[in-house]
């Protein structure tokens, strides 16, 4: 198929829909808000449980309800705890042909069931996944989709307020979405804060509110194969509540960092030009292309404080900057600062924390 | 077989020289000059690299006023066989939608086996537009690619992709759409007798939305979102005291994880 044959399929389908609004759709047709919960072996990324958590807010003004949707193979217990977290209903679409994850079937399969079931709101987390697959969900349902969102809400006729930072950082723009459905938007991980299960609810409706989905995707229509996946190293710097961050004027010198990290029992992070380097891993980017991260602590060490960056830690309780030029940027999105090189800094440091420490214990 | 290989490029302006607007305390881009999005070079080299090893021919594409044509020149000069403007009042206002439809259709009239494009912009920064591209045409996707293995034995491409925690090598069935991740696939330098040609005797091909065939699907009507409005970010209040000493450090430390 050409692809402008498939913008015509689109708008076929909307004219079929019987609207008679500008965008050709009937707004009044989609309800729900929708929260992709994303499962890699078992294991629930913790944006899913920020967004369960958002959602709640939302369909309190909305009124409707807020539906978790699983894709995988053996959910039972990540269906549960879906429920435990508030949602009022679970889809599941369990079949072995969703895991490991593949673009082709994850939208395949999450665009059947927008089709079908009309939501009016769905949030994904902004993960690889989450962004590597929106857009084939979006593209062919002609959904508006707002991608890295930090600020979601609703106006008193449901209409998303979808909010992101454009321009580096600098400027928050809403996105709207008034003329189609689904409202779909990507958000980012660690910007909300996920809520507590609730353990001992009662669930006794619980199959009712579990609908298995028909699974529309067959390994044999998949034009994808996953060949080797190596996954190590999961830490979940979002959820860290002491970070020592990295940036380039550390110039690969990893040990008084870590070190110091020790000492205060913290994560260790980077900026994006230290990941580029190649002297931290990926997944513990921090900033606009990176993660969000809201620790109680953030130390940031030999970072020049580029706005990029900041975006990603203006959220941390107390920050504290490292650095050998006095007119860096970081100094002003400090709390405290010293002026002076890591590698000197940071074993003092950690050494006079240690005594400290030692003094709090010993008697 | 001899692969076509299409890199989608975008001119932007320079994120470095964007400044604030004294007078109303705004983002002033317009002064800034405009440059090859900077994920664009990984995608070029990216492409570059396939043909270094596969039969290809390999055609840089961009949406844009005529002015964009710099960034077509770059992309001749490092080493594609050809470009290819699109441009057309008609696509103002497009948002991601109708972008990645015009961009499908250009790759698709070019009979493209494989779609390279850069992470995202950084100027509107979606990462969208790439999976856009493979959704419009219904054609296989490779998102956060750090490396290639082109096998044109089996009509297939093998990538490894970032994913959170570690890596994936997965094999898509051609054509397929490639989402460089930024910074991976170090840009080769251009040649001196490439940039003499791509200055001074290339000229893209051009076409219209028309050409396409998609006039009636751009721009601002067919775009699903819009803008509501923008608000000025106010900086978190830090203390931004500066101390001299390291212990005086260590016991405000202290006192925070106290």
């Amino acid at each position: 198929m050409s692809a402008s044959d498939d913008a015509n399929d689109t708008n076929d389908t909307n004219d079929t829909n019987g609207a008679d609004d500008a965008g050709g759709i009937d707004l009044e047709a989609y309800a729900d808000v929708w929260v992709f919960v994303e499962v890699h072996d078992g294991d629930v990324m913790a944006v899913s449980w920020e967004l369960l958590e958002e959602g709640k807010k939302l369909t309190a003004k909305t009124g409707e309800d807020l539906v978790a949707l699983v894709i995988g193979e053996d959910l039972d217990a990540v269906v549960r705890e879906a429920l435990e977290r508030g949602a009022d209903r679970v889809l599941v679409a369990d079949d072995p042909v969703f895991e490991p994850y593949r673009a082709d079937p994850y939208g395949a399969q999450f665009r059947a069931m927008v089709e079908e079931r009309k939501p009016s709101i769905v949030l994904i987390g902004g993960t690889h996944t989450g962004r590597d697959f929106a857009g084939r969900v979006a593209v062919p349902t002609h959904a508006g989709l707002t991608a890295d969102v930090t600020e979601i809400d609703v106006d008193d006729d449901g209409l998303l307020q979808a909010r992101r930072p454009a321009f580096g950082g600098d400027i928050l723009a809403t996105i709207l979405c008034e003329e189609h459905r689904p409202q779909m938007a990507t958000v980012r991980p660690g910007v909300f804060e996920p809520g507590e299960p609730d353990l001992d609810g009662d669930f006794a409706t619980v199959d009712e509110a579990i609908t298995a989905v028909d699974v529309v995707v067959d390994e044999s229509e998949t034009i994808s194969e996953v060949l080797e996946r190596n996954v190590g190293d999961t830490t979940d710097i979002t959820e860290a509540d002491r970070i020592v961050a990295v940036g380039a004027g550390i110039e690969g010198d990893l040990e008084p960092a870590i070190d110091l990290a020790e000492a205060l029992g913290a994560e260790l992070v980077a900026s994006r030009a230290a990941v580029d380097e190649g002297w931290v891993d990926g997944s513990r980017q921090v900033g606009q292309t990176g993660k969000t991260v809201r620790p109680e602590l953030y130390v940031a060490l030999g970072i020049s404080g580029a706005i990029q960056h900041v975006e990603g830690m203006n959220k941390s309780g107390t920050v504290i900057a490292i650095n050998t030029d006095p007119n860096a940027p970081i100094f002003e999105h400090a709390d405290y600062g010293i002026v002076g090189d890591f590698a000197d800094v940071c074993p003092r440091l950690a050494k006079s924390l240690r005594e400290r420490d030692l003094a709090e214990v010993m008697p | 077989m001899t692969w076509t290989i299409v890199v989608g490029v975008k001119q932007v302006p320079d994120a470095k020289e964007v400044g604030i607007d004294p007078d109303t305390g705004r983002l002033d881009r317009a002064n800034a000059p405009a440059v090859m999005n900077p994920p664009d070079r990984h995608a070029l080299e990216a492409a570059l690299s396939i043909k270094d090893v596969v039969d290809a021919r390999v055609v840089a594409i961009t949406m844009g006023p005529p002015m964009a044509t710099p960034v077509l020149e770059e992309a001749v000069a490092m080493g594609c066989d050809d470009a290819v403007l699109i441009t057309d009042r008609a696509f103002a206002g497009s948002d991601t939608w109708p972008t990645s439809l015009t961009l499908a259709s250009a790759a698709d009239t070019l009979g493209a086996d494989v779609v390279v494009c850069g992470e995202e912009t950084t100027d509107s920064s979606t990462g969208q537009v790439p999976p856009g591209i493979a959704a419009h045409n219904g054609w296989a996707q490779l998102t956060y690619v750090e490396d290639l293995e082109p096998r044109p034995d089996e009509d297939r491409l093998v990538a490894v992709r970032d994913v959170e925690g570690g890596y994936e090598r997965v094999a898509a069935e051609l054509p397929v759409v490639v989402a460089v991740a930024y910074g991976e696939f170090d840009p080769r330098p251009a040649g001196l007798h490439r940039k003499l040609y791509a200055e001074n005797d290339f000229e893209p091909i051009e076409w219209t939305a028309a050409d396409l065939g998609i006039e009636d699907e751009v721009g601002l009507d067919v775009s699903p979102t819009s803008v509501g409005g923008m608000e000025t970010v106010d900086p978190v209040d830090r203390r931004g005291e500066v101390v001299d000493d390291v212990d005086e450090l260590a016991s405000r430390l202290a006192e925070v994880i106290a």
